[in-house]
């Protein structure tokens, strides 16, 4: 044998090697893809494509049925300059604002209750929870008699306290405030659990370690807990902030955007141009700005929280 | 072996996740298509009818669905039903996503003229009888003479009172708005609400408007700002109908918190039956919600027209009226001409005869109420001059929104007489012009 045909030998296992290794990577990849193909489509086909659509929508005007005409910016054109939409989408701000300011601190006050050294805590944990179980239609319903401006009573028990009845779904000043007040006790509770879950899964050691350093309770919240939940908050932050741009339901139902607008939403008015009013094109439009916001935020948040993690601290 | 199972097992995810779309369309129509084997499904024409109707008439429709299905053998209808402003935006979007009902309620007017336009409606012009029908309900569902709706139901649009608390306190029908706000102070001086309003739903507080401007310049104004005919929506008569709405608000005429109540969930008909307070403006079937809520109040319940302004054109011969149920039939449906048969069993002499009895008057014509109180409404449609179909089903959606959001502000007091007016007039020359 001469060392020409070694060589050959030799560079013939090599492309084998290689050509075997390659074979080795795409029957990985085609595994890969096919495990997440069945997730990939429904999430093509029931997400990505509808966000395409209704940004395509957006530039025509159209009723929902007969022909499309294309209008180019003039959707949205309209909408800058359409006072209704300003007011929903301040109306938006304010529900991010309460669940991310109110909600989801209520919440971790509410999980850390649920860990103090009180009777009947099973009770509270329940008692606490019940609302996230209900149906919001219920909630809707219950909370519009419970607001009623005759005799309900809330309004008996301001007016035992000395108090006017006031019309709260009514007047435009309080509308806002009522509903705000009812997704709060809704969604306060969901906050709830999650940091219940993040609690437990904090080590005692950490807390033992502190307990010997001599550190009190206000201490041990601010310096172990507080920072541990960071992770938490963000999500809920993310959930709190998507969900509310989204919130539809519950204002649909106790004032289906009114009086004279005061409750409506990015939501309802969609729904109102598109169903109601049978401006698709239109609707369209509001549904892809409403997306374009949920990005926005979410990728700023994500950016914070990332530069946060490389930065080290905690997590 | 591993490769293969997973092949598999993703191929048919992702057969699942492609059914799964389509699979309601399938189940809805699958009567028609000979491939089930099923064999007794095979020949069984499946009729989807949609109606909002409630109490008494809920079961009437019933009985007229069933007597259908025994007569022609094979046919089975599909009855939804659904309360009125669930109703209007499950037909939109059924409308809009292409699987409506075979047959469907409607007011006739604008909002059905809507779908007429889409082309989801079928023509029935050929396949009904006109004259089986009162020319003035049939034509709330004409358009350009051709027939795509034929009316059951007619109501009137009255203000009805608690005849016990007007006793009470020695009062009378007012025929004026000076009677009538007499009649308000004497009820609030005694702690009763004298009108009972529930305008979170917005249609409620729309019937003072119109009425009012009725009132003021005649039965014509409407007609001639809706046509473009010199008039407008601007006109002073409806900026003065504005004023009276809110000089009523400001006396405290109605409960407190109207504009935050909705309809359907009978909140102000409780405040009517508990004797809280004293009249509605409201439709004449609510006399069928009393029938079903609460049977005993009937005795104490009367009603009188809307009461004439000072130095108005109009007065209390015209009246507020609208048709509905009025039926039609989808133009894609499966089985057109049974679901033409089906609405005329809808509107039939015998059915419609019943149907006074739930308190209604009806579009079908030589049917005379035997209901006393009925009877009250079918003299006053006798007698009327002029009936005047609500706008909010008259005019283009968008149009009667509007219509009803900022007669919604009035009543709120967070939009001037002239505002509202302005705004409507400038959204009408953009739909009507």
């Amino acid at each position: 044998m001469n060392t020409q045909d070694v060589e050959m030998n030799r560079s013939k296992a090599v492309t084998k090697v290689a050509q075997q290794a390659n074979y080795k990577n795409f029957k990985k990849a085609m595994t890969i893809v096919l495990f997440i193909a069945p997730a990939l489509l429904v999430y093509v086909v029931y997400v990505l494509y509808p966000i395409l659509a209704t940004s395509i929508y957006s530039f025509y005007s159209w009723d929902g049925t007969s022909n499309k005409t294309f209008i180019g910016l003039q959707n949205y054109i309209q909408l800058f300059n359409d006072a209704i939409f300003w007011t929903s989408l301040t109306n938006n701000f304010w529900v991010v604002f309460t669940s991310v300011f109110v909600q989801i601190p209520l919440g971790l006050i509410m999980a850390l209750m649920l860990f103090a050294p009180i009777k009947g805590l099973r009770f509270f944990n329940s008692v606490y929870f019940l609302p996230f179980l209900m149906s919001t239609v219920a909630v809707g319903l219950l909370w519009v008699f419970l607001f009623d401006p005759i005799d309900g009573i809330i309004n008996q028990l301001i007016t035992f306290f000395g108090f006017q009845n006031v019309e709260w779904l009514s007047n435009e000043n309080t509308a806002m405030f009522a509903i705000l007040l009812v997704v709060v006790w809704q969604f306060a509770p969901f906050y709830m659990i999650l940091f219940k879950a993040a609690i437990v899964g904090i080590s005692d050691d950490l807390y033992e370690a502190a307990q010997i350093d001599g550190a009190n309770a206000l201490h041990k919240f601010f310096h172990i807990t507080l920072p541990l939940l960071v992770p938490t908050i963000v999500t809920s932050s993310i959930l709190a902030i998507v969900g509310s741009l989204k919130a539809f339901d519950i204002f649909y139902i106790m004032t289906g955007g009114g009086p004279n607008h005061a409750t409506e939403l990015m939501g309802t008015y969609m729904f109102k141009q598109a169903f109601i009013n049978f401006n698709m094109g239109y609707a369209s439009a509001i549904a892809f700005v409403m997306f374009l916001i949920a990005l926005i935020v979410t990728v700023i948040i994500q950016v914070i929280d990332y530069s946060r993690k490389k930065k080290g601290a905690y997590s | 072996m591993k490769k293969v199972m997973a092949l598999l097992i993703s191929f048919s995810m992702l057969l699942l996740a492609a059914c799964s779309g389509g699979s309601n369309q399938e189940i809805s129509s699958g009567g028609s298509e000979s491939s089930n084997n099923d064999s007794s499904s095979v020949d069984e024409k499946v009729i989807e009818f949609w109606h909002f109707a409630t109490g008494e008439r809920e079961a009437l429709l019933e009985e007229a669905t069933q007597k259908f299905e025994e007569e022609n053998p094979g046919v089975k209808v599909n009855v939804l039903r659904m309360p009125n402003d669930a109703y209007k935006q499950k037909l939109s979007v059924a409308m809009a996503g292409g699987n409506p009902p075979d047959v469907f309620q409607s007011w006739g007017g604008g909002w059905l003229r809507h779908f007429v336009d889409q082309g989801n409606v079928l023509d029935i012009t050929d396949k009904v009888d006109k004259d089986h029908y009162l020319e003035l309900a049939l034509n709330n569902g004409t358009f350009d003479e051709k027939v795509y709706g034929v009316p059951l139901g007619l109501a009137l649009d009255v203000v009805f009172y608690n005849n016990e608390i007007f006793e009470e306190h020695g009062l009378e029908e007012p025929k004026t708005y000076e009677e009538f706000t007499e009649v308000i102070k004497t009820l609030k001086e005694n702690n009763v609400i004298p009108i009972a309003l529930t305008n979170q739903s917005k249609w409620p507080g729309s019937y003072y408007l119109m009425n009012f401007a009725s009132r003021i310049a005649g039965p014509d104004l409407f007609d001639s700002a809706f046509h473009r005919k010199g008039r407008g929506f601007d006109d002073p008569a409806y900026v003065e109908a504005g004023r009276y709405i809110q000089d009523l608000v400001k006396m405290e005429a109605f409960n407190p918190g109207f504009n935050g109540i909705p309809y359907d969930e009978g909140r102000g008909r409780q405040l009517l039956y508990s004797g809280q307070a004293a009249m509605i403006n409201i439709q004449s079937s609510f006399l069928n919600n009393v029938r079903l809520e609460a049977p005993e109040f009937e005795e104490k319940l009367d009603f009188f027209l809307f009461p004439s302004v000072p130095e108005g054109k109009g007065d209390q011969t015209q009246v507020g009226g609208s048709t509905g149920p009025v039926w039609s039939v989808y133009s894609k449906s499966e089985h057109p001409d049974l679901a033409a048969e089906f609405i005329k069993a809808l509107t039939s002499k015998e059915l419609a005869q019943k149907y006074t009895e739930t308190g209604a008057l009806t579009g079908i014509k030589g049917v005379v109420p035997n209901d006393e109180f009925v009877k009250k409404f079918y003299d006053v449609a006798q007698h009327a001059s002029h009936i005047q179909m609500p706008y909010d089903q008259t005019l283009p959606p968008e149009l009667a929104e509007l219509h009803k959001d900022t007669t919604q502000a009035l009543f709120g007091l967070s939009m001037t007489p002239e505002e509202a007016a302005e705004k409507m007039e400038e959204r009408a020359k953009e739909f009507l012009d």
